[in-house]
């Protein structure tokens, strides 16, 4: 399950689901989170990354968000190293006929949340 | 159909007013996720990879044309504008918000439906055969029966906690369309000699990660005796299911564990030590049931239609569809139309909220407003007068749902893999997607003739694909999706499980191997021959070389 300890290599992102609406989110720099993968905070700073993992925290304890975990980031292409990650991040691969995750993202515009 | 009770509707309001409660808490952060989570799986809803889920519960496939529409009206209001219809006969919504789902209960209340027990360890969902009531070839319509499983099994309080979930199907055929054998529990309705109607109960059948195939258990169980017997099943499992590993936890591991000799007397001893009558249901109650589900009233019709005959003559694609689509109804001049959820450019399952509008219409005005989930994710209008055939085929192409393909090599069972799923492990809807295309030419198609393509995106195999004439499992290595072929498998009344044929393929090679397979059968096929009967006759070594023979 999610874990707020990072344990991974290189680059890290903070993603979760949003708990109102449930979409995919990541935090950015002023630890507010958004569905926007480019707006997320890329860092290797242990510091930075420990006060993420603790944003994290507060932000599922202040019912913002669920499941928060760190995810590997290539340091190449600046995009989630895991597989699985870039799918979360894309969405679906193949919806023909439909609006691409991208297009509905763009017609619902993106999705900001923080505490305050 | 079935019609909820005072009771029913009661208690499916008050569990919607209390999960309505139970969101505002964890919105405010009285209930944590820990806390809520097993409250809304109880309620169909899941987190996903990229969303929520909510997993809506279709007893046995059956649904009216009113409870469609309202599905169509949830798609479209909370969701985006689309539902994808289930291996197990249920119907998902990808992208509901939270905050919406106790309202999208409301809107399933207002039409007898919901979304409990689509979750956990307990009995799901009792599938059946999407022709039930309609077929030529039933003994009876197996409805009542599942009804009354459904009614004994929600909320069940000794089998709430099982040790892992708990699947049932049943039908009344020769021909299983229900695949019984792939269950926890296979039900066939059968006819004894001495005329009396009773159950072949089957044992221990599921897919995941250790396929078996479930095994005869009791021939012949008496209509009274069905509860009875059944219970003193579930209490053995109870008992001695393995609630210490998860993947030893279903009722297939115990009986294979136990030996059927053994668990069947396990079974008779416990059935020995209770009181049926406990559980048993009476006849006035099982008439009741099945006043339920009394026949339409059909019209006496002859099976002869000029006009329909000759417009089938005329329109090669009419021609196809009526081959491939139309079922043999049990009454003359009827027959069950199969509606294709399979089309050449879409993911296999979906429907949009317009097409659910539309087959709702035509389920109105020609076939008593009723209408069926199949588990290969396509849509039955059971009782259709031939004569309105044409008409329907004609509304289907408009609705984009005219596919001629059922049973044929592009009808594919498909879960919905990586590109929704959060236990996946690789994607199956783009290799469906490229079989199909592959294959989109109808009248290759037909020279193929019934082949039965299913595709799992992981081990879970909610795509079947052990049973799969080819079943297809995507797994990953190193952020590389491959895929795992298995040949000769079958769902149906001989059911087995497929063999692996060994190495794994990337896409490409898994599209042109089983090109090559599809070729090597035509060529190879004897007389009237399907793929599996090839395949059972020459076996798995010359498919074998066919597949890996680029490599
Ligand atoms: S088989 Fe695996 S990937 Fe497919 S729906 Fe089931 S759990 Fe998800």
């Amino acid at each position: 399950m999610s874990s707020l300890k990072h344990k991974g290599k290189g680059p890290q992102v903070m993603t979760a689901n949003g708990l109102r609406q449930g979409p995919v989110v990541y935090m950015r720099k002023d630890y507010s989170w958004s569905t926007v993968f480019a707006e997320a905070l890329q860092t290797e700073d242990e510091a930075i990354i420990a006060a993420m993992g603790e944003a994290a925290q507060s932000a599922s304890e202040a019912n913002l968000i669920v499941g928060a975990y760190f995810i590997d980031i290539d340091p190449a292409t600046s995009e989630p190293a895991r597989y699985r990650e870039r799918f979360r991040m894309n969405g679906p691969s193949f919806d023909p006929g439909r609006p691409t995750h991208i297009e509905h993202a763009e017609k619902t515009g993106p999705i900001h949340l923080s505490e305050t | 159909m079935y019609r909820y009770d005072e009771f029913d509707t009661q208690f499916v309001k008050s569990r919607t007013a209390q999960f309505r409660e139970q969101v505002v808490r964890r919105l405010d952060g009285r209930l944590t996720e820990d806390q809520f989570r097993p409250l809304r799986l109880m309620n169909g809803l899941y987190l996903q990879l990229h969303a929520y889920m909510l997993r809506v519960a279709v007893p046995y496939g059956t649904l009216s044309s009113d409870q469609l529409r309202q599905l169509a009206h949830i798609g479209e209001k909370y969701d985006r504008g689309y539902g994808h219809v289930t291996t197990r006969q249920n119907i998902q919504f990808n992208w509901p918000e939270l905050v919406d789902v106790p309202n999208i209960l409301d809107d399933l209340a207002a039409v007898e439906m919901h979304a409990i027990q689509t979750s956990g360890n307990c009995i799901r969902n009792v599938t059946s055969d999407p022709w039930a009531g309609a077929a030529k070839d039933e003994v009876e319509d197996p409805r009542p029966t599942c009804e009354l499983l459904r009614q004994w099994s929600s909320l069940h309080p000794e089998f709430t906690f099982l040790p892992r979930k708990f699947k049932i199907a049943v039908t009344a055929s020769e021909n299983d369309r229900a695949a019984i054998r792939a269950h926890d529990i296979g039900i066939k309705i059968v006819r004894n000699e001495a005329g009396e109607v009773g159950y072949h109960i089957y044992v221990g059948g599921g897919l995941g990660r250790t396929p078996i195939i479930a095994e005869s258990l009791n021939e012949f169980v008496s209509r009274e005796d069905l509860l009875p017997y059944l219970e003193a099943i579930m209490r053995v499992y109870n008992r001695y299911g393995r609630r210490d590993n998860k993947y030893k936890a279903r009722i297939k591991i115990l009986v294979q564990e136990t030996g059927i000799k053994q668990f069947t007397q396990d079974v008779d001893a416990e059935y020995a030590a209770m009181t049926p009558a406990d559980v048993a249901v009476g006849p006035e109650e099982l008439k009741r049931i099945a006043a339920y589900f009394a026949a339409p009233k059909f019209e006496t019709l002859s099976d002869k239609d000029e006009a329909f005959d000759k417009a089938v003559i005329l329109d090669p694609a009419l021609s196809r569809w009526t081959q491939n689509n139309l079922g043999q109804h049990r009454k003359a001049g009827y027959t069950i139309v199969n509606i294709s959820l399979k089309p050449t450019d879409g993911a296999p399952g979906d429907i949009t909220s317009e097409q659910m509008r539309a087959v709702a219409d035509l389920a109105d005005k020609y076939s008593f407003s009723e209408l069926r989930f199949t588990h290969e994710q396509n849509v039955v209008l059971p009782h259709v007068k031939r004569a309105d055939a044409l008409a329907i085929y004609k509304a289907l192409q408009d609705a984009g749902l005219a596919d001629a393909n059922i049973g044929k090599v592009t009808d594919i069972i498909c879960c919905p893999g990586m590109d929704y799923c959060a236990l996946a492990t690789a994607r199956s809807i783009p290799i469906s997607q490229a079989i199909a295309q592959r294959f989109a030419d109808p009248e290759r198609q037909h020279i193929i003739g019934e082949m039965k393509i299913k595709i799992s995106g992981c081990i879970n195999a909610c795509g079947h694909h052990h049973v799969g004439h080819i079943g297809i499992l995507g797994l990953e290595k190193a952020g590389v999706e491959f895929y795992q072929l298995t040949l000769g498998g079958d769902a149906t009344e001989t059911a087995v499980v497929g063999d692996r044929t060994g190495k794994g393929l990337s896409q490409t090679e898994l599209i042109d191997g089983i090109e090559r397979i599809v070729e090597f059968y035509i060529e190879t096929r004897e007389g009237q021959e399907r793929f599996l009967d090839t395949y059972r006759r020459v076996g798995i070594a010359p498919f074998k070389e066919v597949l890996y023979a680029d490599h």
